[in-house]
């Protein structure tokens, strides 16, 4: 073929396969240099940047919708890939980008209603804002090794400078610098992974890593003796310290408190949602990549119960490091921990499942652990979000967010206290809230894959002790506000009824009721997302 | 010369970046850690390239992290300014006023 050929034949690709596929990126991208340009051209005075982003966003989120109503029609899943490969397009894929965009339009709606960033520096902060998005879309549509490491890196270099924002704060700068040098420390450690990984198995494409890995197994012995086995092990091995340094898994996870309490409110809320959620959509995809083979199953399953594992120690350090926090931003950074422990469950599960003999679990109990996953983030954002989000409008009155500025807060703003109520019991995972269906999914495929592997038994134990564990935390909060007085010299927080910021807290906590009455919708949703996800190959 | 040796240099080049990320208290000394590792697994990449199956896509790998690490480093350098401008030291072992 000639060399013209080739480009001509490449740009038919991009222009018409790859770029329609691509157009929720897009706005974002496109929203992004308009915000830049509208500044640039002293327009900003008629055309503020949160305008622009709510636009942008919106715009974000009507693609995705599109793509949704697309797919989801389709009788059977349909997975293309793009970009030669690079990207693969499914419901799955899908489901993350609508999960994104709707919650950058919350987070947007939030941060133009508590006014950080201020006028001035918006377009900077929002264009770091939409571009980590970006990286986290991309994160759940990866389909290849290098597409797995510059979506970590396009996901995280944008929230190193919105952790370090508040530029002039000690606690800010503080933050970020720690957070960067882990961070920088936890991608070179996971692209030396990669390296071994890719070498050792001769290709960078997900697709195919299970069968060279099956190959590598059926050469040799099989097992961690060895030598191709041992290296893609330890590839394997520190890919996950990368990934488990996004998801804040124990033993990485001591830049999460840190990092929450030097950045503000809302920054913290996005990191504790959106970053995770980008990270269990690529720590899935890498997965489903690497089970699912005939040979490997032995070693898969020794993968899932360490993922077992670890997410046992991640719930128990969470919650007891919570307990005795007077910072809000750190108590519910160590919540953030101990949940991203729950969710990794639901993942250790699928692979227990999935890489166990054939016939021992179907592919909709699989399935039905990854649907899980998807309904407890969904929840985890509203229930998480709208936490930050009373914090961030406390501190815009009292300028700080501990405790003592939120004692007796029910007799100046029961609003606010209502929403962190409903908020934290979803937290907690009690019923009638969307937390404690997005728990009962996760328990309960905990449950199914125990029958294969019986370690999976300490692992449910473990979640449910925590559970209970994490009341006692959340309900000191609760009691706080609710049962003690306000101090006389705390500073007011007059927070009418009728106002934006009220209207914004409801309407996070009426989903959370919702989603705890209703979950037929959003369950049937996660699940053919789920399907689209190729268990066994 | 074989693949071995080229994975040899890669992995002294990794575990001194290593050792340098745990042990440097300089701010800028930890980030010529990560230089290392990343450079580190760069090699591992491009050697990959020549003796494996990878082929190609080890090359573009290297290249893609060069440019990523340029652009890394830039954010890292910014926020370590930014702390040295608050603190007026760029001691990790200082930034300790977040804990518990």
């Amino acid at each position: 073929m000639l060399f013209s050929q080739l480009i001509q034949k490449l740009i038919q690709d991009t222009t018409e396969k790859s770029l329609p596929l691509f157009s929720v990126e897009l706005c974002l991208c496109v929203t992004i240099v308009l915000m830049l340009l509208v500044r640039l051209l002293g327009a900003d005075r008629l055309l503020p940047a949160c305008v622009v982003a709510v636009i942008g966003a919106a715009s974000a989120l009507a693609c995705s919708w599109m793509q949704y109503r697309e797919l989801y029609g389709a009788p059977e899943p349909v997975s293309t890939t793009f970009f030669t490969g690079m990207l693969i397009h499914d419901s799955f894929t899908v489901y993350f980008r609508a999960f994104l965009s709707l919650f950058l339009l919350l987070t947007v709606a939030l941060t133009s209603l508590t006014g950080i960033p201020d006028e001035e520096d918006s377009p900077d902060f929002y264009s770091l804002l939409f571009g980590a998005t970006i990286g986290m879309m991309m994160m759940a549509s990866s389909n290849s090794l290098l597409m797995l490491f510059l979506s970590v890196e396009m996901a995280s270099v944008p929230s190193y400078a919105m952790v370090g924002f508040l530029k002039g704060r000690k606690a800010s700068s503080e933050a970020a610098l720690k957070y960067v040098v882990y961070g920088a420390g936890a991608a070179g450690v996971m692209l030396y992974g990669i390296s071994l990984l890719a070498g050792v198995l001769g290709t960078a494409d997900m697709g195919m890593l299970s069968e060279r890995l099956a190959a590598a197994a059926a050469g040799g012995s099989g097992g961690l003796g060895d030598p191709e086995i041992r290296t893609a092990s330890l590839g394997i091995l520190l890919i996950m310290v990368g990934l488990a340094f996004k998801l804040s898994l124990v033993p990485f996870h001591f830049w999460c408190p840190d990092a929450f309490e030097g950045a503000s409110a809302e920054v913290a809320g996005f990191l504790s949602i959106a970053s995770k959620a980008g990270a269990f959509g690529l720590l899935v995809r890498l997965c489903v990549a690497l089970s699912g083979a005939e040979g490997t199953g032995p070693l898969m399953t020794a993968f899932g119960c360490g993922l077992g594992f670890v997410a046992c120690l991640t719930m128990t350090l969470g919650n007891l490091a919570a307990y005795g926090q007077t910072n809000l931003k750190r108590m519910l950074a160590y919540s953030t921990i101990a949940h991203a422990g729950y969710m990794v469950m639901a993942v250790s599960a699928m692979l227990v499942m999935s890489s166990s003999a054939a016939g021992a679990a179907s592919a909709a109990e699989v399935t039905r652990s990854m649907e899980g996953l998807l309904y407890y983030l969904f929840v985890y954002m509203f229930m998480n979000l709208g936490a930050f989000a009373v914090i961030a409008l406390v501190r815009n009155y009292t300028f700080g967010e501990t405790l003592d500025d939120v004692r007796g807060l029910i007799s100046q703003s029961p609003t606010l206290c209502v929403v962190m109520l409903i908020c934290m019991f979803s937290l907690v995972g009690l019923p009638p809230f969307g937390g404690f269906i997005g728990k009962f999914f996760i328990f309960a495929s905990t449950l199914k894959s125990a029958e294969t592997e019986p370690f999976m038994y300490v692992v449910l134990v473990c979640g449910g002790l925590n559970t209970v564990f994490s009341l006692f935390y959340y309900i000191r909060v609760l009691r706080v506000m609710f049962l003690e007085a306000r101090p006389a010299d705390a500073r007011p927080v007059p927070l009418p009824f009728a106002s934006w910021e009220s209207a914004f807290t409801l309407t996070l906590a009426a989903f959370v009721l919702l989603l705890g009455v209703a979950p037929y919708v959003m369950s049937t949703t996660a699940n053919t997302a789920a399907q689209s996800l190729a268990f066994f190959n | 010369m074989s693949l071995d040796a080229y994975l040899l240099v890669g992995a002294v080049l990794f575990v001194c970046g290593v050792i340098c990320m745990a042990t440097k208290r300089n701010g800028i000394g930890v980030l010529m850690g990560v230089e290392l590792v990343l450079n580190g697994a760069n090699i591992n990449f491009v050697a990959f390239s020549k003796y494996t199956q990878l082929g190609l896509d080890g090359q573009i790998f290297s290249l893609f992290v060069i440019v990523l690490a340029a652009a890394e480093a830039a954010v890292a350098l910014a926020i370590a300014l930014n702390f040295y401008n608050n603190h007026l030291t760029i001691d990790v072992d200082r930034a300790s006023k977040l804990k518990g």
